[in-house]
């Protein structure tokens, strides 16, 4: 039940919300919602640590497997279970959706009511995708989170933010519609070739098929997880999304959203059709070096920091494909890894914008300069998390960074160098943009008085700076713990022990 | 066996349309009096009757038969019934209908419908055709003072009473081809035992012209978005989901039980039918400013799923017709009647425009259309993905990939309508609209059911699915 109660919490807790908000918009409850809300999200992600407190590192399957029979006539089952992989996601989703709703505090007072629902619903849905082993279950929650985050763009968002709603909400949507007819498919395939009819991932794992089913399915499960990453020249998207979100969203979508593609590809398209999957991997590899070069140059002439940071996903989601695709422990590891690395920098990041357009209603490079003088301690923490970003050693980055171009380069040289460019890149986008936001004199005289951190955004910086830090420094902790499920699912990729 | 229980729900409800009628007769002019609950009376009595005939598989006349499958659409015909009678009341008074009439139609229709899903016998299903026809013709023109209505009523009346001469040709040949009998179970055998192709086709294709009219398929769509914008809203509401109902239940009972045999002639016709009409009607829903015109296109997609349905074929696609009748019933009815319960006389509410802000002004309102919208759209947790899903793997199932990947793709067209929708609620500032009025318990009451329903189809469908299957089971 442990599962249940973490995936379903925060949806009660957003009813109680809804409840505790009265009715209409009542300002006056605002504190109260508000509240109510951030203590909801802090017991689920207390929840979620004491799932990392209880679970066992070396134990390679699922753990803590809820499995119950829900439209039988078809064998849908609810089925939940943890594993390595999913672990340390279902953490990160613990982790951001406090910051999230602290991170608005301030900037968000229109219906503060139905923000902190849609927000928490978020979660529910977020959480119910890393746990489900059941593909039609999976399913279910991959598409219920768009509704939320639909809302959260489209009323709480920037002057676009209609269009940005809709595009990314169709977008994704053509993708994993075509996700659901295979998943019919394979079903049915799986039920054709042994009688049984099913979704239960454990079972259809292993699944014969034809050549032409394959990599057809594959290709529709692909696509449906590469738009989600998204991969070059699937991206287009995430640009508008991202600029036009609220900084909460920002923070979810950068942080846990993007990485609900990476969790697809590792977790049901590679493993599921592992021939498909050899054939395509190089293909997918390019596509992803494209993204990590391309990316990192259009976010090196982007003018807003908001778009700068979200092509910087762009680049950054690039790397964690290319180690999927290489198919070695060190690169799915690192993937894994980056995944969480890029959850906590980019979250820090869009948060950082965040406080710097609550005080100048800008996001604009232009507008600031000479920032350090004014908010030194913003600053600081902003070095971190930049830091981080680029992968320098010793922060999170780097490891994340250093085993994925480790594990492609096992796999295919050329690749990892082109790769490397990458890595080069974003320290130029980065820091330059740090440059010109927080050195040299106050240019604007707007700048002047701009207040340094409070406590609030202490109370976001503080964890994300140290998350960075300790993650950098004590990988083994979180390595260990991936190790198990990561060489199971390069065995299934592979075809050992079938 | 041969007694009257097969009819017992139909007639439990022309007994309450009859009172309806004999009420108006006897109610002082100007008299408030809830004609309304006549038909919920009638209606629940329907619906209990249906569940007391369940497993009993009665037949009376040897013409109308009480299986399963036609109970199942009994009940879904009276929850669409109840529903409408519900929000009927505060409509009927603002907009001034005649409520005699008005309540006695829809019942008629809804006796109709019944009976248009237990006939076994051609010429019961044509009579019964015409019985709802009739009652939705003039239902459709109620606003005799509108223009836009009586344009409706007689585009719909004409091109109806055009597709009725199709269909009674049709069963001109059917009785030729059967020698001389217009049941279903004679002509089954006539066909299996080798019939005469021209003919068999013929008949085909020209109940098929019928069918296709009554349930809005392409190209036979052309009245529904006319007949739908002129029609009193409530009465769009009735029609979009009974009619629906009730012609899918006769569509499948006669094309998947006498003329299965000759599957191979019909499926590809009927396949690029589905096509057109799923596309069409999602393509078309983009372009409408007008909330009622967009539902009519939507209900046109809607029946290219439920097409896939008969085109699959198998009994996965026969259950998951009734399955996807039901969640399309409860949202459709629930959307619409949100629509008709915020217009007036003066002003209809049904512009996209209008509802701009209504999050604002009216939040339970907002959030139940929204979640009829999002079940139209098919979004998880929602009925309409099971219904959707249903649908979908059967067609798979029989390995019509293709059709399946239209399908879904235009599902996701007809979502960008759905939000758009969604988007002037929440995300548009109220304009000046005149003020919106008040919606009476009973309404509410009315659309929070369906919401119930509509989640409970979403989350715990197994226990509906596993009647649906049964109620396949007796007659195929």
């Amino acid at each position: 039940m442990l599962l249940s109660t973490i995936v379903f919490l925060p949806l009660a807790g957003a009813m109680l919300v809804l409840l505790a908000g009265g009715r209409g918009d009542r300002p006056e409850r605002e504190p109260l919602v508000r509240n109510l809300a951030l203590a909801v999200s802090l017991v689920a992600f207390a929840a979620t640590l004491y799932l990392w407190w209880v679970f066992n590192p070396s134990e390679p399957g699922f753990q803590f497997v809820e499995n119950r029979p829900w439209l039988p006539q078809f064998g849908i089952s609810y089925h939940l279970g943890v594993d390595g992989i999913s672990l340390f996601l279902i953490v990160l989703t613990g982790f951001l959706t406090p910051l999230s709703l602290l991170c608005s505090w301030q900037s968000t007072h229109k219906n503060v009511k139905l923000f902190s629902f849609f927000l928490l619903a978020l979660e529910s849905a977020m959480l119910g995708v890393f746990v489900s082993v059941d593909l039609f279950l999976f399913y279910i929650f991959w598409d219920a989170v768009l509704i939320p985050m639909y809302f959260l763009i489209g009323i709480w968002g920037y002057d676009r933010r209609i269009y940005a709603a809709v595009k990314f909400i169709l977008y994704t949507m053509v993708g994993s519609i075509l996700m659901l007819v295979a998943i019919i498919g394979l079903s049915y395939a799986h039920g054709a070739a042994t009688g049984q009819q099913t979704f239960d991932l454990t079972q259809l794992y292993g699944t014969a098929l034809s050549w032409q089913m394959e990599k057809w399915f594959f290709l529709a499960f692909a696509l449906a997880f590469l738009i989600k990453v998204p991969l070059f020249p699937f991206h287009t998207w995430l640009p508008d999304a991202h600029v036009e979100a609220p900084t909460a969203g920002s923070v979810i979508l950068a942080g846990v959203m993007l990485k609900m593609g990476t969790y697809g590809l590792l977790r049901f398209a590679f493993p599921l059709f592992p021939n498909a999957a050899h054939y395509f991997a190089p293909y997918i590899a390019i596509l992803a070096v494209v993204g990590i070069i391309y990316g990192a140059l259009v976010a090196m002439v982007q003018p807003d920091m908001k778009k700068l940071v979200a092509y910087s996903s762009v680049s950054h989601l690039g790397f964690v494909v290319l180690g999927l695709c290489s198919n070695t422990v060190q690169g799915v590891e690192g993937a894994v890894y980056q995944m969480l690395n890029h959850g906590v920098s980019t979250g820090g990041l869009f948060m950082i914008v965040g406080m710097l357009s609550d005080r100048r209603h800008t996001r604009l490079i232009s507008e600031y300069g000479g920032i350090k003088a004014v908010m030194p301690r913003l600053v600081a923490c902003f070095l971190i998390v930049t830091l981080s970003s680029i992968a320098v050693p010793g922060f999170n980055g780097f490891i994340g960074e250093f085993l994925i171009l480790l594990g492609s380069f096992r796999w295919m040289p050329w690749m990892a160098s082109a790769a490397a460019i990458g890595v080069i890149l974003s320290a130029v986008y980065m820091l330059w943009m740090f440059q010109r936001v927080n050195y040299g004199e106050v240019t604007n005289e707007k700048n002047r008085s701009l207040p340094d951190l409070s406590t609030r955004e202490w109370a976001l910086m503080i964890p994300t700076v140290a998350m960075a830090i300790f993650m950098g420094v004590f990988p083994a902790i979180f390595l260990r713990a991936m190790e198990p499920s990561v060489m199971k699912v390069i065995d299934l990729i592979n075809g050992v022990a079938r | 066996m041969n007694s009257f229980a097969a009819t017992i729900p139909i007639l439990i409800v022309v007994l309450s349309a009859i009172a309806a009628m004999l009420a108006e007769a006897i109610r002082h002019p100007g008299e408030r009096m809830y004609i309304a609950g006549f038909g919920l009376i009638g209606l629940v009595g329907a619906a209990v009757a249906s569940v007391f005939l369940w497993d009993s598989d009665a037949v009376s006349f040897g013409v109308v038969r009480a299986d399963n499958f036609a109970l199942f659409i009994n009940i879904i015909l009276c929850i669409i019934g109840v529903l409408t009678m519900l929000f009927s009341n505060e409509v009927v008074e603002r907009e001034g209908l005649p409520p005699g009439e008005y309540y006695a139609l829809t019942l008629f229709a809804i006796s109709g419908m019944m009976l248009m899903a237990s006939a076994t016998d051609l010429l019961v299903v044509f009579l019964a055709l015409e019985v709802l026809s009739l009652a939705v013709y003039v239902l459709t023109g109620l606003r005799r003072s509108s223009a836009g209505g009586a344009e409706a009523a007689f585009k719909y009346f004409l091109l109806g009473a055009f597709s009725s001469a199709f269909f009674l040709y049709g069963i001109a040949f059917s009785f030729l081809l059967s020698q001389g009998s217009t049941r279903l179970d004679g002509l089954a055998q006539a066909i299996a035992s080798g019939p005469n192709a021209t003919l068999a086709m013929l008949a085909v294709s020209l109940l098929a012209v019928g069918f296709c009219f009554k349930v809005s398929a392409v190209p036979f769509h052309m009245w529904t978005p006319d007949a739908y914008e002129g029609a009193p809203t409530i009465v769009t509401a009735f029609m979009s989901t009974g009619v629906k109902a009730a012609a899918f239940a006769a569509f499948v009972r006669v094309f998947l039980s006498a003329f299965e045999p000759m599957q191979g002639q019909w499926i590809p016709v009927l396949s690029a039918i589905a096509v057109a009409t799923m596309v069409v009607g999602a393509v078309m829903g983009v372009l409408q400013n007008n909330i009622k015109r967009m539902l009519a296109y939507s209900s046109i997609a809607h029946a290219g799923y439920l097409l896939l349905g008969i085109i699959a074929a198998n009994s996965a696609g026969k259950s998951a017709v009734l399955f996807y009748l039901l969640t399309y019933a409860v949202a459709n009815l629930g959307a619409l009647g949100i629509v008709a319960l915020l217009g007036t006389a003066e002003h209809p509410h049904d512009e996209l425009r209008d509802f701009a802000g209504l999050w604002k002004t009216r939040p339970a309102l907002a959030g139940m259309m929204t979640v009829f919208l999002l079940s139209l759209g098919g979004f998880p947790p929602t009925a309409g993905f099971i219904g959707k899903w249903y649908i979908f793997s059967a067609a798979v199932q029989e390995g019509h990939f293709t059709l399946a990947i239209i399908g879904v793709l235009s599902s996701v067209v007809s979502v960008f309508f759905y939000l758009r929708i969604v988007v002037m609620m929440y995300m548009t500032e109220e304009g000046a609209v005149p003020a919106r009025p008040r919606v009476s318990t009973a309404a509410m009451a009315g659309l929070g059911l369906a919401m119930l329903a509509t989640f409970y189809l979403g989350i715990l469908p197994t226990r509906v699915i596993d009647y649906a299957l049964q109620s396949i089971q007796t007659i195929f």
